[in-house]
């Protein structure tokens, strides 16, 4: 069943900043970037690192632990189309960051 | 009887494999572990494998003046027989 | 966290990753127990599970090419042996790990 969670007040989302949210418990990751605000797993595809704790250049989101590179957009690995961050859809509605999430 | 050398790591299955094979064969060869050399040692070791055209795997074996990168049996005997 | 306990967690964390590559645990099991325990020494040693049978180098960069599973930066290489590097991953259908071939990436036939 998917929800709408609420994950973040849109103001504090910086451009170009990552940003950890726990909604109902679940680990994301939230990126501005290029205008849109972006949510995904905050855990990497390979060793399950933190992702807030990486870096962001553009699009691209480089896990702190291996530099595992993937695109914000769509969760791929730049280095190999088979994996993938899970990535939630956003909604934004009165000021607030929502994702929405199959529970 | 050409002379063998084989550049190894301690931690890889196929740099003992290499060594099992030519104890097998009862070729002599020399052994150097590379992760047990000092870092002047390991710069000079890692020069010779690059200028030989190979990368930082192992294992890397001296056949004579001709080397090869990998546990290949097959090159190995090649190597071992070329005039 | 024992190098036991480590070697089951890797197993863990890696057979998902080189399930959706193509790849698999190799069927040698004594050798897959070898390769595991290396790279749990190993990653005890620098935090990070490197491959056992590659040299690191001072570049971060290069390293990184090299932590398990390194099937991702090295894929036309490890998909004409048919295995990675160290062989601790294989093809899926690889049923005989023995008798692949370990090759350089310069002898990759074209």
């Amino acid at each position: 069943m998917t929800e709408l969670l609420e994950a973040a007040e849109l103001e504090k989302l910086e451009e170009g900043r990552l940003r950890p949210a726990w909604p109902r418990g679940l680990p994301v990751l939230l990126v501005k970037t290029g205008g849109a605000v972006y949510a995904l797993e905050n855990r990497c595809a390979h060793m399950g690192c933190p992702l807030a704790a990486g870096s962001l250049d553009g699009y691209t989101l480089q896990c702190p632990c291996h530099d595992w590179r993937f695109d914000v957009r769509d969760g791929s690995f730049l280095d190999a189309p088979e994996l993938r961050l899970r990535t939630y859809a956003v909604v934004i509605q009165d000021g607030k960051v929502f994702i929405k999430a199959d529970l | 009887m050409k002379k063998v050398t084989i550049y190894a790591l301690s931690t890889c299955l196929w740099c003992k494999k290499t060594k099992k094979y030519f104890e097998d064969r009862k070729v002599a060869f020399e052994a150097v572990d590379y992760d047990k050399q000092d870092e002047a040692r390991q710069e000079e070791l890692m020069a010779e494998m690059r200028a030989a055209g190979g990368t930082g795997s192992f294992p890397f074996v001296k056949i004579g003046g001709a080397s090869t990168q990998g546990y290949d049996p097959e090159e190995f005997e090649k190597l071992l027989n070329d005039k | 966290m024992s190098i036991a306990a480590r070697k089951k967690a890797l197993r863990f964390l890696f057979e998902p990753v080189v399930d959706k590559l193509g790849y698999k645990f190799t069927p040698a099991e004594e050798d897959a127990d070898f390769l595991l325990e290396q790279e749990a020494i190993i990653e005890a040693e620098t935090g990070m599970p490197y491959c056992p049978c590659q040299a690191r180098a001072k570049d971060r960069a290069e390293n990184m090419r090299m932590v398990c599973p390194c099937i991702p930066f090295h894929r036309a290489h490890y998909d004409a042996m048919r295995r990675c590097w160290c062989g601790l991953f294989v093809h899926k259908d690889v049923t005989d790990p023995d008798k692949l071939r370990q090759f350089p990436e310069a002898k990759m036939k074209k």
